[in-house]
Order: structure tokens, then sequence, then C-alpha cells
């Protein structure tokens, strides 16, 4: 039963209603380390428990906001000191306003017998295919980037690697992989998307 | 949320200005008050210093 979406949910914790960081969100929080610069102005999206933002802002001293559809994790991520703001991706920032945005989206394909119906399940899984998710943030990331600034898109195998990395040419990016770190149940990797 | 956030952030539903409304203030932070779209009118409440940016039809505390 590897691989399906009850099993990654069950150790991956699905007892609170905010995803605690795990493999995933320390190898973007890595790479967008190596990647943010002190001036620059940075969003991660759905920033569950603001691991990521926190990590970034302590690691480079720029300005991370974190923003999250979940109440439970904007109130969490406040409380680690992150700058939280609810809302559906980046639908309320305004054009050009970002250097990086960072997203570790939910990517796993929903299993119908596993359906949850809660925060964690949002916090989890990508519709049918796992992209859905992914696919509605790149269809607007573009517009809130600044002219030269990039996206940091944690992917996983179990997602497709190839579908995204398509599916962002269509949106006119480029992407490049940064960092990949391999489990038994799946690989993860770091695309890096610039226009 | 401070208050040069005013300047990152707009409207979810037409990406127009917000106004802000301050009820409570602690630390150069906005604790509670209300963000106002100029163009369309509505309005996003900020509560515990959170922005609730999320359109109307969103903003339940339940996911489904």
């Amino acid at each position: 039963m590897t691989g399906t979406g009850e099993d990654l949910a069950s150790r991956r914790g699905v007892e609170t209603d905010v995803y605690d960081p795990a493999e995933d969100s320390r190898l973007l929080a890595d790479v967008a380390c190596d990647e943010v610069s002190a001036d620059d102005l940075v969003l991660d999206v759905g920033t569950g428990s603001g691991y990521v933002a926190a990590t970034v802002a302590d690691g480079t001293d720029a300005r991370v906001l974190g923003a999250d559809l979940n109440p439970h994790a904007c109130r969490r991520a406040r409380d680690a000191g992150v700058e939280a703001v609810r809302a559906d991706l980046v639908a309320p920032f305004c054009d050009g306003a970002f250097d990086v945005v960072t997203f570790n989206p939910p990517y796993l394909p929903a299993d119908a017998a596993a359906a949850r119906d809660d925060w964690m399940e949002v916090a989890l899984t990508g519709g049918e295919t796992g992209r859905e998710v992914v696919e509605a943030f790149l269809d607007d990331v573009a517009r809130v980037l600044a002219p030269d600034g990039s996206v940091l898109l944690l992917v996983s195998t179990l997602t497709g690697v190839e579908e995204v990395t398509a599916y962002a040419g269509e949106r006119g990016f480029s992407a490049a992989a940064l960092a990949d770190h391999s489990f038994p149940f799946e690989t993860l990797t770091v695309l890096k998307l610039v226009r | 949320m401070k208050r040069d956030l005013m300047d990152i952030i707009c409207c979810p539903l037409d990406k127009h200005d917000l106004d802000l409304d301050v009820e409570s203030e602690e630390d150069d932070e906005v604790v509670a008050g209300t963000l106002t779209c100029t163009d369309c009118g509505e309005t996003y409440p900020i509560e515990d210093g959170i922005p609730n940016l999320l359109p109307p039809d969103m903003r339940e505390e339940t996911p489904a």
C-alpha cells in the first residue's frame, strides 16, 4: 500500500489540523536559504506550521510572509513569528510584489477511499491527479513575481515532476531542479521556476 | 499585521487597493480591524493580527 494517500497521511501525522514540517519542508527550506538574499521580499504559500517561512527569515534576514487557507495554520505560523495572511494561494497579493515565492503544495493524488474531508486532507491532497492545487498556483503566481523573481516549488514523483514542469512551461516558466532527495516511497525535487 | 503590509496586499477579487480601518494596535502591529476594497467595497476582517483575505465564499472555518 506504500504511496497511497491514506498511508502517507497516517505516516505524516493526521492527529492535528496543521501539517507538521517533514522531509519535504526541510528540503525546501534548505534550498530557499541558499537562494534568498537579505533584501528580498519572500512569500511562502501554504505555510502551514510556518516552518519554511521562519527558517528562511532566520537564515537570510529577508522579510518572509506566510499565506495559508487554513485558519489554524495561520495562527500557528503567527505564533512561530511569521507574518501570516489567510489567503487562497496568491490571490490577495499585489502584482510584482515578490522576489521569491516558495510553495510546498498539497500534492498527493486523492484516494477516494481515504477521503477525510478535514484540514489535513486539504493540506495533503491535490485532487485526483495530485496536481490541481499546483496548477492553480502556476496559473496565477507569475502575476505576483517581480520581473527577476523566481518560484521555488517542491514536487514529488508521486505528483509527476515532468507533468508539473510541462505545465509550468505552458505558463511561461523554465524549470531547473536545484535539489533532490529520494525516499523509499517517493523522490522529492525542488524546482526553481523563472520566466 | 504590520501597517506596511498594505503595500503588498490587495483585494483578492479585483486586485484593487484596500483601505485600512484600525480597531486596535499593539507594538506597531494592527491586531484588529477591517480592510475594505476601494473599488468593489468588499470588507475583510483582521483578527488576532491576521488579515483574512479569503474571498467571502471561502471564509468558513471548515474545509468542506
